[in-house]
């Protein structure tokens, strides 16, 4: 039985660790083999660049060697898919070669289209790359006063990060000395500050005691860096000194060029997580078009999910169980207090009281992530 | 009429609870709690959660390997526990005696000279059984790994 996953971010690195893990005995007997192709040799933290653009993280933290995180059995190998020939039941790889299969797991991530929108990849700065948040820092640690404004285009992974973002603006001009000086505005496309009806609930009296400015039902259409506008679809006009944006995402170009889903989601049973229309392959991650969050944590249970199911079938004939929907995700209110969020298909989030405690959790788990993706915790 | 009871010693009445000491103690503790909060840093837990985090992995690395746990159950044995601490005592040994053993002269007749040692004899005996064990254990190796080719 061949298993191969592709894609060595969160979701891949942990379905092919815990696959690892269930399957050890049947891959010592040479019954199965697990391969994963990546399209990086290091493996990066994703939610830390958001400390780095507040200059609470180094960049060197955010990073481990991807082989150093998997278990010995996996054979890992740096080359990306170009060609997904799913009907065959095999791959191509930029080297040139083939990996054929019996199960496939995609997990591909998603990317930034700064592009789509006119004048936001000149006019704004974003954290949802390493240089885009170390940029960030020095313009953050560079501004004197003026307006800070903050503008959200969907879809993005991290439905949090823009309101987490806000907090942390405010906590960072604080400590500077200068928030007196400093307006934060606060941009985003639905009727509500954020799309989840309790986030919101919880968010709008926070923004309002921190001093927090916010537009709601504006959907960013161009920016005009050299007058410093943003100009939105609803016909409103607003002037920044410094822009911050969280760009809009698209899933990976591998997955649109071989047109397997509209914006490079794949269609995906939102239970079973495999792909529409073909059984043995699996998606995972940024990459499905489930309707949860595209986050590290959705990954994270979505391929507990995926190992425990190919593992049972591989065993017994039968997968286990179903996805649920689960995410959990911290929430940072500042630099100091944080709550969170837990919900799935069913529950809706009830958030709580933002405390230290949480806030520790959140600094202790970004440590210990690289627990969580060898498939320890 | 009995003056019993009048003579009995009084039952020992419960102590009043002492509310007071009480919620004083609790104060402590949370100032203690409190003190400890304000003393920690987000550097601190990171640095605490790394480590925690590492030793983790490291552990579980240990558990699952199962070439050390076997090593483990080789050490656990009284005679290889007796085998390593002669091994030990004899290396000490032989650096005290090298150490202050005049150099060797080198040549044919030095050679001669060690090899009719006694000891050197045992040593060349001892080297040549651990020899013969060790080839075997090795071609075992051997045979497993070109198995695992052979099944994958």
């Amino acid at each position: 039985m061949k298993i191969l996953v592709v894609g060595g971010g969160t979701g891949g690195t942990i379905v092919a660790n815990n696959l690892s893990r269930r399957l050890a005995r049947e891959i010592r007997a040479g019954k199965v083999v697990i391969t994963m192709l990546s399209a990086s040799e290091r493996h990066m933290y994703q939610p830390g660049l958001l400390y780095v653009a507040f200059g609470q993280m180094s960049p060197d933290e955010l990073y481990r060697d991807q082989a150093s995180l998997l278990e010995p059995s996996i054979a890992f190998h740096v080359d990306p898919v170009t060609n997904f020939d799913l009907d065959q039941n095999r791959v191509r790889t930029q080297s040139g070669s083939t990996h054929e299969y019996d199960i496939l797991v995609i997990a591909t991530g998603s990317r930034i289209v700064p592009e789509e929108i006119p004048g936001l990849a000149e006019g704004a700065e974003h954290f949802f790359t390493e240089e885009g948040a170390l940029r960030l820092h020095k313009r953050l640690m560079q501004f004197e006063g003026g307006t800070v404004a903050l503008t959200v285009s969907i879809p993005h992974k991290c439905p949090v990060a823009p309101v987490e973002a806000m907090f942390m603006l405010h906590d960072f001009f604080k400590a500077r000395g200068i928030r007196d000086k400093v307006r934060l505005r606060y941009h985003y496309p639905v009727n509500h500050v954020h799309a989840t009806a309790n986030v919101a609930r919880w968010a709008k009296p926070e923004f309002d005691e921190a001093g927090i400015e916010y537009e709601t039902l504006f959907n960013v259409k161009e920016i005009d860096p050299a007058r410093k506008v943003i100009h939105s679809e609803e016909g409103t006009e607003v002037s920044y000194d410094l822009l911050i944006a969280i760009p809009p995402h698209r899933g990976m170009e591998v997955i649109e060029q071989n047109k397997l889903g509209d914006g490079g989601w794949i269609p995906t049973d939102r239970y079973k997580l495999t792909m529409d229309g073909h059984d043995n392959v699996y998606v995972i991650g940024d990459a499905t078009n489930v309707p949860v969050s595209k986050t590290g944590s959705a990954a994270h249970y979505e391929a507990e999910l995926v190992a425990e199911n190919v593992a049972s079938f591989i065993k017994t004939g039968a997968p286990g169980r179903e996805y649920d929907g689960r995410v959990y995700c911290f929430i940072e209110a500042g630099f100091d207090r944080a709550t969170y969020n837990s919900f799935d298909y069913v529950n809706l989030p009830e958030l709580k009281r933002p405390t230290k405690s949480v806030h520790w959790f959140k600094v202790a788990y970004n440590q210990m992530y690289w627990t969580t993706v060898r498939g320890v915790l | 009429m009995s003056n019993l009871t009048e003579n009995a010693p009084a039952a020992a009445s419960p102590a009043p609870p002492n509310y007071a000491q009480e919620l004083e103690q609790l104060a402590d503790l949370a100032l203690l709690v409190a003190s400890a909060r304000d003393a920690m840093s987000d550097e601190m837990v990171a640095r605490l959660a790394r480590s925690f985090s590492e030793g983790v992995a490291l552990l579980d690395r240990l558990t699952r390997n199962e070439g050390l746990m076997r090593l483990l159950q080789v050490l656990d044995r009284p005679e290889t526990q007796h085998l390593l601490l002669g091994f030990s005592k004899a290396l000490s040994q032989m650096s005290r005696e090298v150490a202050i053993a005049p150099p060797a002269r080198g040549g044919i007749a030095g050679i001669w000279q060690l090899v009719r040692e006694p000891g050197t004899q045992e040593a060349l005996r001892s080297l040549s059984v651990l020899g013969q064990y060790w080839s075997e254990s090795m071609r075992e190796l051997d045979r497993q790994a070109t198995q695992g080719r052979t099944s994958t």
